[in-house]
């Protein structure tokens, strides 16, 4: 990784403020399709994720949200625009990002310990001191007693869980979730995102969810950001003011703004039977 | 938040001591069941074959005898012959199995490395995948004499296109979801190749492997056919020349019990290196 250019500003007698995690500025990405034609995907985007907090982005799908996750975290490059983590364009993969997809990805032959150890392994951390963190982290996510399976003998909660230990064992300063609990049943998704809300607070980290559950991303986030159609850009961004303990997701749908929440953003994104 | 997991499955049996004792048993039972129905298959067919050729001199000098061919197995172990064909078979066949796999797999996962290689080496591939290995043999002879070394090449040609195709195969059908999240996770292009690439076309390998096990034999075989003094492929051409067929089907008994050992050991060493696959029976 080779770091492009340092970009912050931080002027003469200036108190310098730690740059927020993740600033995206005017990023646009388009396609080319079989026979040249060229597919607009991401317009004009913009967007800030600052140090502790959680956004959801919701939007019609098929506008480009996998893409835009993938141009974030480096696996695709932007056609225009800045992407800057803490402050600095970083050519390919950024540091200290997790990344988990509604497909949990885990490597079958490798245990639920093996599979969490995975990132620790690849960047030479002590086989030992490894395992410590890793049992540590399964046993956080409730997964005690369940670290030398194979992943096939777990349920999809279960192995969500441990694609989530994963991705939190690195130490992640920031979380890239593209639809991750959307396979899992009401019950095992209520759960996951209570641990995975708690994990993020506690830990100071900053999330960025990709969701196509209006009710999942009220009760999450901090902020939500609506898409456009494509070519994608933000059509608006709700601030969420939802009283009560924000770690507690059940609690968080009992509010009393909850639904009106949700009623706007159904209403934003326009759907339309097709 | 310990043990709250909802829809937890009971744990996988770790063991087959878990299985509950009545399961077993019908395991057991359906397994004997199918067993003694392939063995009853077996005789009847044996029993068809001895009556037949037992009224018939004609037929039986053309499709020999069961009883004929138990007397030769037992003349060909007496007089060790049987032992030493089998055994001198089973190294050429061992020995090309070996190499013919390591060359094809080691080519076929290396070439996940580079697109440009890989296209440029397909149409290679393909045409000397398309060359039926016998008509080479006439040429292995002239280079390697008439001894062990070109039965055993003979046997690796046999292989390594195959090893190469199923390997390359199970490198390039990595899931491209997963090799992604390897990079976010800041692996090396050597490191995504050998955590995830290697072990995901173990599958591959192996069925590779178990194809293998038939192309070797017939690779040195057919090259004890050319030319031999020793061998199953050298007994089963002797004894056909001379018109012995019981004794040409002696010879194929002892040939198909070495192709299923071989297959045996292959499944065993599978179970061995992929024991996640036996968790999910």
């Amino acid at each position: 990784m080779t770091e492009v250019s340092v970009t912050m500003q931080v002027g003469p007698g200036a108190v310098a403020a730690p740059a927020p995690p993740l600033v995206v500025e005017h990023v646009a990405k388009s396609y080319e399709l079989d026979g040249g034609r060229i597919m607009p995907v991401i317009g004009d985007l913009s967007l800030t994720l600052r140090e502790g907090e959680i956004i959801s982005i919701v939007g019609p799908s098929g506008c480009g949200k996998t893409t835009l996750l993938n141009t974030l975290c480096g696996l695709l490059a932007p056609d225009a625009g800045r992407i800057r983590w803490h402050g600095r364009e970083v050519a390919g993969q950024p540091q200290n990002v997790g990344y988990m997809l509604q497909k949990d990805l885990l490597l079958p032959w490798r245990t639920a310990l093996g599979n969490t150890m995975l990132g620790l392994e690849i960047r030479g951390v002590p086989a030992a001191q490894a395992e410590d963190r890793c049992r540590a982290m399964l046993d956080q996510l409730g997964l005690h007693g369940f670290a030398d399976q194979y992943p096939s003998t777990l349920s999809g909660g279960m192995r969500q869980r441990v694609a989530l230990a994963r991705t939190l064992v690195n130490e992640p300063d920031v979380l890239l979730l593209d639809e991750p609990f959307a396979a899992l049943d009401f019950q095992s998704k209520l759960l996951i995102e209570n641990d995975t809300v708690k994990l993020v607070r506690e830990g100071r980290r900053s999330l960025l969810l990709i969701t196509h559950d209006i009710e999942e991303a009220v009760s999450l986030a901090d902020r939500v950001i609506v898409l456009s159609k494509r070519p994608t850009r933000v059509k608006t961004v709700y601030d969420i003011a939802l009283g009560g303990d924000r770690r507690d997701m059940m609690a968080a749908r009992q509010t009393a703004g909850f639904s009106d929440y949700v009623r706007q953003i159904w209403a934003d994104l326009d759907v339309v039977l097709q | 938040m310990t043990a709250d997991i909802d829809n937890a499955p009971v744990p996988a049996p770790a063991s087959k001591a878990m299985i509950a004792p009545g399961r077993r048993w019908l395991r057991l039972r359906s397994m004997l069941a199918v067993l003694a129905t392939q063995l009853v298959v077996l005789a009847a067919f044996l029993a068809f074959w001895e009556y037949a050729t037992g009224q018939n001199k004609a037929a039986a000098f053309m499709f020999g005898s069961p009883s004929a061919i138990f007397k030769f197995l037992s003349q060909m172990a007496a007089d060790g012959s049987l032992l030493r064909d089998t055994y001198v078979t089973g190294l050429e066949t061992l020995l090309g199995f070996f190499v013919g796999n390591c060359i094809g797999t080691l080519v076929g996962l290396s070439l996940w490395y580079s697109r440009f290689v890989s296209r440029v080496v397909e149409p290679f591939v393909i045409a000397l995948g398309s060359i039926p290995i016998i008509a080479l043999a006439p040429i292995i002879i002239i280079w390697f004499g008439t001894g062990l070394i070109s039965k055993v090449a003979m046997s690796t040609l046999s292989v390594v296109i195959v090893a190469l195709v199923t390997s390359y195969k199970g490198a390039t059908g990595v899931d491209p979801d997963q090799i992604n999240l390897l990079r976010t996770l800041g692996a090396s292009k050597f490191q995504i190749f050998r955590k995830l690439v290697v072990p995901a076309s173990l599958t591959d390998i192996f069925a590779g492997l178990k194809l293998t096990v038939g192309f070797a034999l017939i690779g040195a075989i057919v090259g004890e056919f050319m030319s031999s003094s020793e061998g199953l492929g050298h007994a089963i051409f002797k004894a056909g020349s001379l018109y012995i067929i019981p004794k040409v089907f002696a010879a194929l008994v002892a040939t198909i019990a070495l192709a299923l050992a071989l297959t045996f050991a292959v499944g065993k060493i599978e179970q061995l290196l992929m024991p996640w696959r036996r968790q999910l029976r």
